[in-house]
């Protein structure tokens, strides 16, 4: 049996127009008030990770360590120092990687699973266990294709809801989908899409190598990165079931703050607050209402 | 750039077509590293298919034969394989454990081990890479398409047909019987049907079929009908119920997961069929649903379910006609007609759904992991065919992608073409026999792949005279000249099928076409391979006025030849002749209704005993209803008495008479030479825990080093003249003698056939397939002659290979050798053992296992406590006797094969003879490369060793153990005594298996001198108290216990076994060490080394150590 350790994470955190969004607070499933960077450091302390490396734009590594003092990982700052996209900023973090194997999600989502360990926790164990990377992914409609990074391949023989990855498209039409992203086991209509937590394997640097010396100054995607780690190497996807919040959308910081509550402690209390919100809410006249 | 690389993406055929060997044969090592980085860092960047595998194939050859055959850094290169990276090869991760390996390589310098590490890798991926291609078109061709897309019942588009539904009051329903034919080729065109090469070389792939029907000659009085019949019924319970009559097989599946499970039991086949007929659409595959909707919606209402009967009429497998694929393509034939995908319920099939059938069987087959050619659903049309591959043109899936599409055209052949005339001569010319050999055709089918994409000269030439010689053997089918035809066919297997790939032949078939030409001369006008190899299904072709006796003749003959060649050669069944005829209507299907919706006797017989046993009440109606079929078929309709029988046979159990007269255990032990001091010994020492599967292994605290290299007498470079004459004066002085152990069965080499290794006549070597045993005694000779003194062969035997060995040597006249033979029997056996309870838990718990699927884990652990229960019950340790005999036996080991030698006389009378005698050279039958070399015996003699061993650099398949440094001592250790399976990779060298005896000294270890060797008692006392010293090896062994008529049930036992290597270890023994050359320490542990073996001149290197009689 291959197995691997995963000690490592790297989190990007926000991109230059919304540096702030890290720093945001929310209070978590204990009531306990925190930041979202704070919250998604977190996530990968209760998954095992020992050493967390956050990628950040010059100037802001003070200001996120003072975010992040107590929460059981050593941080390192890895500072991106040109504006190339996502998937540059996690190339930046190749000389914390080192060549172990990392756990990777960005810094403005916030992950609600049904597990009280979090999502993360058994994104790693699948890893560990299978020897190889893997994604997670979520079972998602047609219609949100425009928004995903999606991942074609077959169910992995007797481990319902791994899947070994054979294409990833970053963003593809529902014709190209059709085509290459067909998924056994799916309902028609249904794909396979990021659900922007990674575990991957130091090979992911040497292809992020070669595709940006290719693109010079432009931009490449993770997805695409991704697509030519699953031509050379095992690559696996794992089903999630939890939710995910991007906390940089309207309301995304309102909504994540609900999840995080209704399925906390002070659940009965928010639904509380929340029935008499919509109780004390002036009601249309009939007729009159959209 | 790469000149490689040039040659694979060249435009030019004249370029496209060069071979890699002339490419290769002048460049330096160095070049061919630099050729295969470059190939490496390129066959990255393309996206043609054929670019990649062709530079895949090209860097496996560089590694497999060009490399390794240069005498410089590669041959002495240190670098060991990384263990983690033949993990990743086991776990087939190929690109990983390539890095793996070119990481090492860049390091730590090329070498062998690498190199074979690289090879093995590089061909898997390439073989993997072509089967993703197949899966990826299989997908995409047009009407396969929506069951990928087909994931959830409520998408379910398939409804049963209406008539299948229908019945009336009391009746049954409905039975949709498809009977199928199968096909036979004419000719292959060199193979030409494999999916690679119809893809990739579309014009040059083209067989010429035809659809038979078969009957065995002299047993059926009806003649010849469609061997393969297929059965659909709708039954009233919702679940899918598969009946395989002829592997006697049922299950019900109630779960659409346990569908998909292909290797669960025998009906894979079917489960396939499903599968690609749509019924439970690929897309289903985890998709957690429950079966029932999926029926639901194809029933129209819940509470039914389907049955599927398949049926193979007397062909055996290994018939090369095609029968499992003609089975897969009958089933999904009557699932697309059960289901309206087919236009017509019954009757023939129209030319288009026909290719939906031959695409669907080539899915199927894809996810059965079984595999042939496109040609193999043939039968599924009628008559005679011509099919062709076809280029791939825009619109068609494959376009960019290879040159040609999947799926061939299918080209019926029409009377004007090939007259009735001259289809009845056909018929009365071919004698269609089944030799009996069951060999598997997989290999072959990779073996030409390979060689067609490496391209070597006679190879290619070989394939264009192939694509004339079908040319030829069209325009004789039209003119009608069968004569002509058995020529053609003759030439094809005697010429181009032969230089593609020289294992398509083997001696049985051979000795058969020389027999048949001796009897009918000018009679016999031609032998006619089918498939892809012979010794299975055949053809011979007869002037029609003598085919009656050639067919009694030919059936004489297969008995006679396959009989004296049967101890070497694996033989499934005995060989039958056929009678056959031409089907002209393909497959072809009937609605049974009412009254005469039967199925056949044998279903019956298969499912009746089950139901029988359930409790009545909660039998179905349509199960009720067909308990009463039977019975009123029993009673009244004809052939009742015999159905009644043989109902009856199969449900009371009933004693073997054959068993009462065999041996018995008791005789059979002590004919063998049982010990059963020793044994007991075994039993306490088991019992206690002193020896046991975990005690196998050396304690952690050993520690194991590798060997350096100048600690070993390098026997790979030129021998200092000094040891080579001293063994020359050796030699001529006769003191010298070869013993060969021949003890084993060979499990791996015929996959557990129990046939004799030593006799397997495994290559054709200057001109004629020799065994292994011929080899050994030619060398022999060779050496007697060259330092003219005859060297004494002794050749040890065991309980299993003693018989036909000496039936063999007698028969062959000892294949001509003239020098002293000795034949030493086995003088020991053991008695299996039941297991500890501690022992299975260790080999079940323990040890790293492959995990089933949920379900098939739980079948497992409920079986595996019941064993252990069954294991207590019958006592831990006790003796295994509740068998036949020879299932309760096993084999010892090797090491006791030289103290037999003591104790069998054969010793002792060599010492007779030859009072000089001083030193044995003993060797494994497989290791043919071995003989009598004057430098190495020269050296041992110097050394004044008691014992030399010779090792080889370790490749990626040489497994279990090696020579190590254990707490200092040099010694050789099993892989079975290796605390963990990384330290194997550690040890740079392999045990080859071959020592030099000093006779004196080793007798003096024993306790023993020359004059005690007639002493009986001391020898069993020093024999004895040696092998108490030696440690015991534990295994398990799965047996299996057979009862009542086919039923067998499969029992863990202990067994034990010591070994020859573990003699190092002794104090007492001066051993040394020599490092040889591959080409003398390689052994053949398996058929598949065979071709590799042959193409990298080591079968030259052994050809010229020989000199046989003939």
């Amino acid at each position: 049996m291959i197995h691997m350790q995963i000690r490592k994470a790297v989190i990007t955190a926000a991109g230059r127009n919304q540096r702030n969004l890290p720093m945001q607070t929310l209070f978590d499933q204990q009531g306990v008030e925190r930041s979202v960077l704070s919250l998604v450091v977190r996530e990968a302390v209760r998954a095992g990770i020992t050493d967390v490396c956050i990628v950040v734009w010059p100037g802001d590594e003070e200001p996120y360590a003072r975010l992040l003092a107590d929460d059981g990982a050593r941080l390192t700052f890895v500072v991106q120092q040109e504006a190339r996209g996502y998937a540059h900023a996690v190339f930046s973090s190749r000389s914390f990687v080192k060549d172990e194997p990392f756990l990777h999600f960005v810094g403005d989502h916030i992950y609600v699973g049904q597990e009280a360990s979090g999502s993360a926790k058994g994104l790693v164990e699948a890893a560990a266990a299978e020897g190889c990377a893997i994604s997670a992914v979520q079972v998602t409609r047609e219609s949100l294709l425009p928004f995903y990074g999606t991942v074609g391949g077959q169910p992995v023989t007797g481990k319902p809801g791994l899947y070994r990855v054979e294409t990833v498209r970053e963003k593809p039409t529902p014709t190209e989908a059709e085509q290459d992203l067909i998924v056994p086991g799916l309902r028609s209509g249904q794909y396979l899409c990021f659900y922007g937590m990674h575990v991957l394997t130091p090979a992911i640097f040497a292809i992020l190598s070669e595709m940006l010396i290719a693109a010079t100054a432009g931009r490449v995607t993770l997805s695409a990165a991704l697509a030519v780690l699953a031509e050379r190497q095992q690559y696996l996807a794992m089903i999630q079931t939890g939710q995910r919040f991007d906390v940089g959308v309207k309301y995304g910081l309102f909504t994540a703050q609900l999840a995080l509550a209704l399925s906390g402690q002070d659940r009965d209390n928010v639904l509380t607050h929340l029935v008499n919100v919509l109780a004390a809410r002036e009601m249309p006249v009939k007729g009159e209402g959209a | 750039m790469s000149g490689l690389w040039k040659i694979i993406t060249a435009a030019d055929p004249q370029i496209r077509n060069r071979s890699l060997d002339d490419s290769c044969r002048n460049a330096t090592t160095e070049q061919l590293l630099d050729e295969a980085a470059e190939l490496e860092r390129l066959r990255h960047s393309s996206e043609n298919l054929y670019e990649r595998v062709r530079a895949l194939f090209f860097l496996y050859a560089i590694h497999r034969f060009h490399l390794p055959a240069r005498d410089d850094a590669i041959a002495t290169g240190k670098a060991l394989i990384p263990f983690h990276g033949y993990e990743q090869l086991l776990s087939r991760r190929y690109e990983e454990a390539i890095g793996i390996f070119l990481a090492a390589q860049e390091g730590e310098g090329p070498s062998d081990g690498i190199s074979s590490a690289l090879a093995a890798a590089y061909r898997g991926l390439a073989f993997q890479t072509l089967a993703d291609q197949v899966r990826r078109s299989v997908r995409s061709v047009r009407g396969n398409q929506w069951m990928f897309r087909t994931g959830h019942p409520a998408d379910y588009a398939l409804r049963i047909r209406p008539e299948l539904l229908m019945r009336g009051n009391g009746d049954p329903f409905p039975i949709l019987c498809e009977a199928t034919p199968v096909r036979m080729d004419l000719s292959h065109s060199g193979w030409s049907d494999i999916f690679f090469l119809g893809m990739d070389l579309p014009e040059m792939a083209r067989v010429l079929n035809v659809s038979i029907d078969l009957a065995i000659h002299e047993a059926n009085a009806a003649g010849p009908k469609p061997p393969v019949e297929t059965y659909l019924r709708v039954v009233d319970r919702p679940v899918i119920r598969l009946v395989s009559v002829d592997l006697d097989a049922t299950a019900e599946i109630g779960d659409l997961q346990e569908l998909f499970d292909f290797g669960r039991d025998y009906l894979g086949l079917l489960k396939a069929a499903l599968i690609a007929s749509g019924i439970v659409p690929p897309g289903m595959e985890g998709s957690g649903q429950p079966l029932t909707a999926v029926l639901a919606q194809l029933m129209g209402r819940e509470g039914l379910g389907i049955e599927i009967v398949s049926h193979v009429n007397n062909i055996p497998k290994g018939s090369r006609l095609a029968v499992s694929t003609t089975l897969l393509a009958s089933l999904i034939s009557v699932l697309m007609r059960a289901t309206g995908q087919a236009r017509s319920l019954t009757g023939p099939l129209a030319e288009a759904e026909r290719r939906v059938v031959a695409a669907r069987a080539i899915l199927g087959e894809w996810l059965g992991g079984s595999g042939g050619g496109w040609q193999d659903s043939g039968g599924v049309w009628p008559g005679i065919k011509l099919i062709e591959g076809v280029r791939a043109a825009e619109g068609d899936p494959e376009f960019g992608i290879s040159r040609g599409r999947l799926l061939p055209n299918h080209r019926i052949l029409t009377e004007t073409e090939v007259s009735a005339e001259t289809r009845r001569r056909l018929q009365e010319s071919l004698v269609l026999v089944h030799g009996g050999m069951a060999q598997d055709v997989g290999p072959i089918l990779e073996m030409v792949a390979e060689r067609y994409l490496l391209r070597s000269d006679a190879e290619w030439a070989a394939r264009q005279t192939a694509c004339k010689i079908l040319d030829e053997i069209i325009a004789d089918l039209h003119m009608g000249e069968v004569r002509a035809i058995g020529g053609a066919t003759q030439r094809n297997f005697d010429g181009p099928i032969q230089t593609i790939i020289p294992w398509a032949s083997n001696l049985y078939t051979e000795t058969l076409i020389r027999k048949v030409r001796a009897e009918f001369g000018d009679a016999f006008w031609g032998f006619w391979m089918l498939g892809g190899m012979s010794g299975g299904g055949m053809g011979f072709i007869f002037d029609p006025k003598r085919k009656p006796e050639a067919q009694q003749r030919l059936g004489d003959l297969m008995r006679e030849v396959s009989g004296k060649l049967a101890g070497g050669v694996a033989f499934a069944m005995k060989p039958v002749v056929y009678d056959f005829s031409i089907n002209e209507r393909g497959t072809f299907a009937e609605l049974k209704l009412g009254a005469d919706a039967i199925l056949p006797d044998d279903y019956y017989n298969t499912v009746l005993p089950a139901m029988l046993r359930k409790d009545q009440r909660l039998l179905s109606e349509c199960e009720r209803g067909d308990l009463e079929r039977f019975s009123s078929l029993s009673h009244d309709a004809p052939g009742a008495r015999e159905r009644a029988r043989g109902f009856l046979d199969r449900l009371l159990p009933h004693g073997n008479r054959d068993e009462e007269q065999a041996e018995t255990l008791d005789s059979v032990l002590a004919r063998n030479g049982f010990d059963p001091v020793q044994h007991e010994r075994i039993q306490a020492e088991l019992r206690a825990g002193h020896i046991g599967v975990a005690q196998n292994r050396l304690p952690a605290s050993v520690q194991i080093e590798d060997v350096a290299a100048e600690q070993l007498f390098d026997a790979r470079r030129e021998v200092d003249t000094k040891f080579t004459k001293m063994g020359e004066e050796a030699l001529a002085a006769g003191t010298v003698a070869v013993v060969t152990w021949s003890g084993g069965a060979g499990s791996r080499w015929t996959h557990g056939a129990g046939v004799v290794k030593a006799l397997s006549p495994f290559c054709r070597l200057a001109g004629t397939h020799r065994t292994f045993l011929e080899v050994h005694l030619a060398k022999s000779r060779r050496a007697g002659k060259r330092f003219g003194c005859e060297v004494p062969h002794a050749i040890t035997t065991s309980y299993l290979t003693h018989g036909p060995i000496e039936e063999v040597l007698q028969r062959e006249g000892a294949y001509g050798y003239t020098g002293p033979l000795y034949l030493s029997a086995g003088q020991s056996v053991g008695l299996r053992l039941i297991p500890t309870v501690r022992d299975l838990r260790f080999a079940w718990e323990d040890t790293p296992q492959q995990l089933l699927d949920a379900q098939a884990q739980k079948v497992r652990e409920s079986v595996r406590a019941a064993l252990i229960a069954w294991a207590r019950q019958a006592g831990e340790a006790n003796s295994y006797t509740d068998n036949l005999p020879l299932q309760c036996l096993h084999p010892v080991g090797h090491w006791y094969e030289i103290p037999n030698l003591f104790r069998s006389g054969v010793l002792a009378a060599m010492l007779e003879a030859r009072p000089q005698l001083r030193t044995l050279m003993v060797h494994n039958v497989d290791t043919v490369g071995v003989n009598v070399d004057p430098g190495i015996l020269g050296w041992h003699i110097a050394r004044k060793a008691t014992m030399t061993a010779e090792v080889v650099t370790r490749r990626i398949e040489d497994r279990g153990g090696g020579l190590a440094s254990v707490d200092g001592r040099v010694r050789l250790v099993e892989g079975l005594a290796l605390p963990s399976e990384e330290i194997e990779f550690s040890l740079s060298y392999y045990n080859s298996n071959t020592f030099w005896i000093d006779i004196d000294a080793l007798l003096k270890v024993f306790g023993l001198s020359r004059r005690d060797l007639r002493n009986e008692e001391k020898l069993a006392v020093a024999m004895r108290t040696m092998a108490a010293r030696m440690p015991t090896y534990i295994t398990l062994k799965d047996v299996k216990k057979r009862w009542g008529k086919g039923q067998e049930d499969i029992y863990p036992v202990a067994q034990f076994e010591k070994l020859w290597g573990d003699m190092t270890a002794l104090p007492q023994i001066a051993c040394e060490y020599v490092i040889v050359p591959r080409a003398r320490g390689q052994q053949l542990k398996e058929p598949a080394q065979l071709d590799g073996w042959l193409r990298d001149g080591s079968a030259e290197y052994v050809t010229g150590l020989c000199e046989f009689a003939d």
